[in-house]
């Protein structure tokens, strides 16, 4: 997934925008909350780095060690998305998300469980394709008390009933299970191809200067299985889904204002990770990445702009506020024949939750590998066109 | 009509002096009225809102009648589907030197749980910054006025004194909500991250309690049944605000106490009137007598004389309810005191001056107005035309009346104690009873009063000579106005001397019993957010280290947990007794040896007095205690008397209470000093062990002793304040009904001073008058607030708190009546006699 933080300059960025906007606003969307909301986000994301951990090189992950969580950086999340079927033929698509945030480098002087500098929030969405249902639940918990935590032995992230984890101290096959009032998820996830370091060896630079970066690796396509429990019905679902794990503690530039990130299985077995940085004037940010991996896991960088070029060819509109998103675009790699394109499963996997957003299923249709006709999934995440501006 | 008007202002006017003295005693009827109920409202009120605020939306709590519950809790409530949210809360009390004479409310909260709950946590332009909200160890958010008030800004630190430990905690932040009840009920309040309130609480791995919100719905019966599934022994699912009615219902019989005596005051007020307006009536019976002959109509005269009256409660009503208003700021705070040792902790912000309240008080002076104003009234309407011109035959109708209503006082008094033997609870009733007294007793005076006379007469005679005859017989000839004064005078000095009675009763009784209650030579706890109210636990080192003193040869253990179920709030609590201290309690009933024997075996528990008084439980019933392990159903051993708490004790052995317990605390100790030692001495050696940043209060038995009757009195102080009030306006009553009296004798002393009489022997003849008057009340006022206080201690008393007191009746409060009585009436004679013996005898008798 995409990426990194965008609010200012330095920053644990958006996902502390993130929290800190969640934790406010879980009241409610008083003006009264938007305005606490942006100070309490201006708070958090403007807290000095000093005392944690930085990106500063790249890095041999260590598995399943790195499958666990990195509590010196500041910002890290486990962000599982995929597209499901039933045995009916039913569609669907699920996003399950645990963020962890350090609100401090260290934990507090304290004898009470309660003390910790670990916050989590979680999102969990399903798109109901044939229903046109989107639904989407947020929780929010420190990590103590049992209540949200993660550990590699055995490897395992929680917030409260929301959880991701190893069924041994493997982290595969790994277990989602997610349960919010009707909708409920549990899904068996085998690794499919290994690891791909994103980024120059795992590094993820995203802005000037050294650290600006995270640590991101990605399962770019893991066969699922299990169960779907939405309106009213229990389905056997199977698909594929993909893990992005980052880590960091400032990510960002000047003046990136959000991203358009893609997560795209191909039915010919190539998959493809791209991320757009958006500037404020609209164009692309110089520090977008982008991935292809072949059928066997090895990954191929491409270069904005030459070797992947993306446009949109559609808006969307959310009703709540009329902010206008791209919905629909049109995706060519030229060095391997790729011509896509991409159009969302529904319309409205727009995020209404205390951070607005929109996330959702995508379906895929061109040429593929050599120009061959091919189809596909994914996912696609649009930051930044709705609620409150990221400062500034 | 126009015309009866202006004549019954142009009366008003004339007896100014007259006016004004019946507008002030309503006045102040109504003031005190107004004032404790303000008082005792505010008090609720702030409880309430300060209760209300801290559980936020929440509709459900989960809270432990035996201690605060286990943390795990939440994680596992967490994953129960179909639970909206959940927000643990850790809370106790504190106090900062910064804000002397404050309870303060540490309330440790989670912010992740919060936003549903809670909104000024997360809302308003100064809202929490979570970040540094949970990772500043120790951080506390205030209110943005409690923090000007201490004197403290973000950035500095607050110290703060809890169960004996002090703290410096770093002001992380204020709060400033936008609406008055949230910023009335977080005044007190001190916000803090869970785990600093843990640490700061001494609460590690256990909560207060955990909100709920589960919205009215068609599951919702069926998730609370869930949610119940998952408490331990002890632990309770309740509605929001269940406990705090329940604890704002404690002082139920406090605040009806407080009611009655301001009524009392009321009452006095309304004998004022009484007497001003038959006085004004028989001023006029003359002009009446006219009006009549000439064709006014009784309803017309009825009419005026309401009116009349109307207009004077009107005036003092309002004159009244701005001085309740000012009463009420002072004795709000007397009124706190008293709820903050026997009941709550509580802190009252501002005075709540409800439309409400002032429009009660309104209607009760005016009602009261005219109903004392309606015997003169019907009086002056009923007279025919030329007898209403005659003053004799209103003092024959009066002497015709006295047997009468000496009658009636005697069906009134029989009455009220029938009441009294009602095997009924009622608190109302108790009142009604002791108002029936009253009145009968009021009923009977005239007839004392003639008897006083008649008694008096050869002494008067002997001492006086021909002056003191006259003196006594211009009293007996003027019954219809010296009868309702004397009978006033009585009755205020009565009430005086019945609550003059009844607090040293207590008092004595409460002294009596502590010097037989503090058998140890030193006892030790810890400081709580009051004077009274200790809290937290002895650190177990410092025990031991006290303990192992040279000098202590024994010791007693003591741990005190409030419960709190649907009935009200009682202590549980579990003593480690020394041999030396056996002789401790002081049982209603029953072999002291062999209770303490099957206590110290651990066969059941002791009950206080109120305890079993309120919860109708006798020696070997059983009662039912709320434990970890469930409730256990324990015999009752004995009934002790206890004046330290109206919501009750039980006690047990710590053996039994280990056995349910998992709690090795000790809130006190007492200290069984070596034959020989100097007690002293040995606070002073153990103070020295306390380790820096501990608080300890270690008291002999002498200091303890002195310090509870400390409490005590400050208790009492608000009783005793209410006491004066009532006795100041029935003195403004008798003032003004004796200045009256007199001075409407202008005409009669007149002839006297005609006849040869010198200013200096008018004056002596006044002034024995009313010296007589008053002596005469006086012995009257001491049977009777003998009487009353009895009721007051035996029924009242008993049936609002519980307590059994020994009547002590001291010669002091006796003299005190008598002292009273004649001071008030030889004070009441001074202007007159002045006045008197200084116009001439011409001027007198002028009218002739």
């Amino acid at each position: 997934m995409g990426v990194t933080p965008a609010g200012k300059g330095n920053g644990g960025g958006w996902l502390l925008v993130f929290l800190a906007a969640a934790l406010l606003g879980a009241c409610g969307g008083t003006d009264r909350a938007s305005e606490t909301r942006l100070s309490l986000a201006e708070t958090l994301a403007g807290a000095d780095t000093a005392g944690y951990e930085r990106a500063l090189a790249p890095r041999d992950f260590d598995f399943p060690a790195d499958h666990g969580p990195h509590p010196g950086f500041r910002t890290e999340w486990w962000y599982v998305t995929g597209n499901l079927t039933s045995t009916s033929g039913r569609d669907f698509g699920f996003q399950l998300t645990i963020f962890r945030s350090a609100l401090a480098p260290r934990i507090p002087d304290s004898r009470s469980a309660w003390a910790t500098n670990q916050a989590y929030m979680a999102h969990f969405t399903v798109t109901d394709v044939s229903a046109e249902r989107f639904h989407a639940y947020e929780r929010f918990a420190r990590g103590a008390v049992e209540l949200a935590g993660a550990t590699a032995d055995p490897s395992r992230v929680w917030l409260e009933g929301w959880t991701i984890e190893g069924t041994t101290s493997e982290p595969f096959p790994l277990r989602l299970r997610a349960r919010e009032g009707d909708v409920a998820l549990d899904l068996a996830l085998e690794a499919g191809k290994p690891a791909v370091p994103q980024g120059d060896r795992g590094l993820s630079q995203k802005g000037p200067g050294p650290g600006n970066a995270s640590y991101y690796y990605s399962h770019t396509r893991m066969p699922a299985a299990g169960t779907l429990v939405v309106g009213g019905d229990t389905l056997a679902v199977s698909g594929l889904a993909w893990l992005d794990r980052e880590w960091s503690t400032s990510a960002l530039s000047e003046g990136q204002v959000g991203w358009d990130w893609f997560a795209i299985q191909l039915d010919d077995g190539w998959d493809l990770m791209a991320y757009r940085l958006r500037s404020a004037d609209g164009s692309t940010d110089a520090w977008s990445d982008a991935v292809v991996v072949d059928p066997l896991g090895v990954p191929t960088r491409l270069a904005w702009g030459t070797q992947i070029i993306m446009e949109s060819t559609g808006t969307w509109t959310s009703p709540i506020d009329d902010a206008v998103y791209p919905s629909g675009w049109r995706v060519t790699v030229p060095g391997h024949g790729w011509s896509l394109a991409v159009e969302p499963r529904i319309p409205d996997q727009e995020l209404d939750l205390a951070f607005r957003y929109w996330e959702g299923a995508v379906f895929v249709r061109g040429t593929g590998e050599g120009g061959a006709p091919v189809e596909g999934r994914g996912y696609v995440e649009l930051t930044g066109y709705a609620g409150e501006a990221p400062e500034r | 009509m126009r015309l009866l008007t202006k004549s019954s202002l142009r009366h008003l006017l004339h007896h100014r002096m007259q006016l004004v003295l019946s507008v002030v005693g309503v006045a102040l009827g109504v003031a005190v009225v107004l004032s404790i109920d303000l008082a005792t409202r505010s008090a609720r009120t702030a409880f309430q809102i300060s209760a209300e605020t801290v559980s936020g939306r929440a509709t459900h709590q989960i809270s432990s009648e035996v201690g605060p519950i286990d943390e795990r809790l939440v994680a596992r409530l967490r994953n129960e589907p179909g639970l909206r949210a959940s927000a643990p809360v850790v809370e106790g009390f504190a106090s900062s030197a910064l804000l002397p004479g404050q309870a303060l409310r540490i309330l440790g909260i989670d912010p992740f749980s919060e936003g549903a709950f809670r909104p000024f946590v997360v809302a308003g332009p100064a809202a929490l910054d979570v970040g540094s909200f949970v990772t500043t160890a120790g951080g506390v958010v205030l209110s943005a006025v409690t923090a000007a008030r201490a004197g403290v800004a973000v950035g500095d630190s607050l110290p703060v004194l809890v169960a004996g430990r002090s703290w410096s905690l770093p002001v992380i932040g204020t709060l400033e909500p936008t609406d008055e009840l949230t910023r009335t009920g977080l005044a007190d309040v001190l916000l803090m991250d869970i785990s600093g309130a843990q640490d700061v609480l001494d609460l590690a791995g256990r909560l207060t309690r955990i909100d709920l919100l589960v919205p009215e719905s068609a599951d919702s019966a069926l998730l609370l049944e869930r949610i119940r599934a998952l408490l331990s022994p002890g632990e309770t699912l309740a509605t929001a605000g269940t406990r705090a009615a329940t604890m704002a219902g404690m002082i139920d019989a406090f605040d009806v106490n407080l009611t009655a005596l301001s009524l009392l005051a009321l009452i006095f007020g309304m004998f004022l009137i009484y007497n001003a307006m038959t006085f004004s009536v028989v001023q006029r019976r003359t002009l009446l007598g006219r009006l009549r002959a000439l064709g006014v109509t009784r309803g017309e005269i009825l009419r005026v004389i309401l009116a009349e009256a109307a207009w004077i409660g009107v005036v003092s009503s309002g004159v009244g309810l701005v001085l309740g208003v000012l009463l009420g700021r002072g004795l709000v705070r007397l009124v706190t005191r008293t709820i903050n040792h026997l009941y709550f902790a509580v802190s009252v912000e501002r005075m709540q001056v409800e439309p409400a309240l002032l429009v009660k008080a309104a209607a009760l002076g005016l009602g009261a107005t005219l109903l004392a104003a309606l015997p003169a009234a019907l009086e002056a309407a009923s007279s025919e035309p030329r007898l209403a011109m005659l003053r004799s035959v209103r003092e024959a109708k009066s002497r015709r009346m006295i047997p009468r209503a000496a009658a009636a006082g005697v069906v009134s008094i029989a009455l009220g104690s029938l009441l009294v033997l009602l095997p009924s609870r009622s608190l109302g009733l108790s009142f009604a009873a002791l108002f029936f007294i009253v009145g009968g007793l009021a009923l009977l005076t005239p007839a004392g009063a003639l008897l006083g006379m008649h008694l008096s007469r050869p002494v008067l005679g002997r001492v006086a000579g021909s002056l003191g005859l006259i003196a006594s017989r211009g009293l007996m000839r003027s019954l219809s106005r010296t009868a309702p004064a004397i009978a006033a005078l009585s009755v205020a000095v009565s009430v005086t001397v019945g609550l003059g009675v009844m607090i040293q009763s207590f008092r004595g009784t409460l002294a009596e019993w502590l010097d037989a209650t503090l058998s140890a030579d030193v006892y030790v706890s810890l400081p709580g957010p009051t004077a009274s109210r200790a809290s937290g636990t002895l650190p177990p080192e410092l025990i031991a280290s006290f303990v192992a003193h040279p000098d202590v040869v024994g010791h007693s253990t003591y741990r005190g947990i409030d419960i709190v179920d649907g009935v009200g709030a009682y202590r549980l609590v579990a003593l480690a007794l020394d041999p030396r201290g056996e002789e401790t309690f002081d049982f209603i009933e029953g072999n002291a040896t062999t209770i303490m024997r099957a206590f110290q075996s651990a066969e059941g528990a002791l009950v206080s007095e109120p305890f079993a008084f309120r919860r109708r439980v006798e020696v070997g019933e059983g009662v039912e205690v709320p434990t970890p392990m469930g409730p256990q159903d324990l015999t009752v051993l004995g009934v002790f008397y206890d004046y330290g708490s109206d919501q009750g004790a039980v006690i047990v052995s710590r053996e039994l209470y280990d056995r349910f317990f998992d709690d090795s605390g000790v809130t006190s100790l007492a200290l069984f000093v070596r034959a020989g030692a100097d007690s002293e001495a040995v606070v002073q050696d153990l103070l020295t062990r306390v380790p820096a940043g501990t608080t300890v209060v270690a008291r002999t038995n002498d200091v303890l002793r002195t310090a509870s009757l400390e409490v005590f009195d400050r208790t009492f102080e608000v009783t005793a304040v209410l006491r004066m009030l009532a006795f100041i306006v029935a003195f403004v009553g008798v003032l003004s009904a004796l200045m009256a009296l007199e001075l409407e004798r202008a005409r009669e002393l007149g002839v006297m001073r005609a006849w040869g009489l010198e200013p200096a022997e008018l004056r002596r003849l006044v002034l024995t008058q009313t010296g007589l008057m008053g002596l005469v009340s006086g012995a009257l006022a001491v049977p009777m607030g003998i009487a009353l206080s009895a009721v007051m201690i035996f029924v009242i008393n008993k049936r609002s708190f519980g307590w059994t007191l020994d009547m002590q009746v001291g010669p002091g409060v006796l003299a005190e009546a008598l002292g009273l009585a004649l001071v008030a009436a030889l004070l009441a004679g001074v202007y007159p006699a002045w006045r008197m013996s200084k116009t001439s005898p011409a001027v007198a008798l002028r009218g002739e």
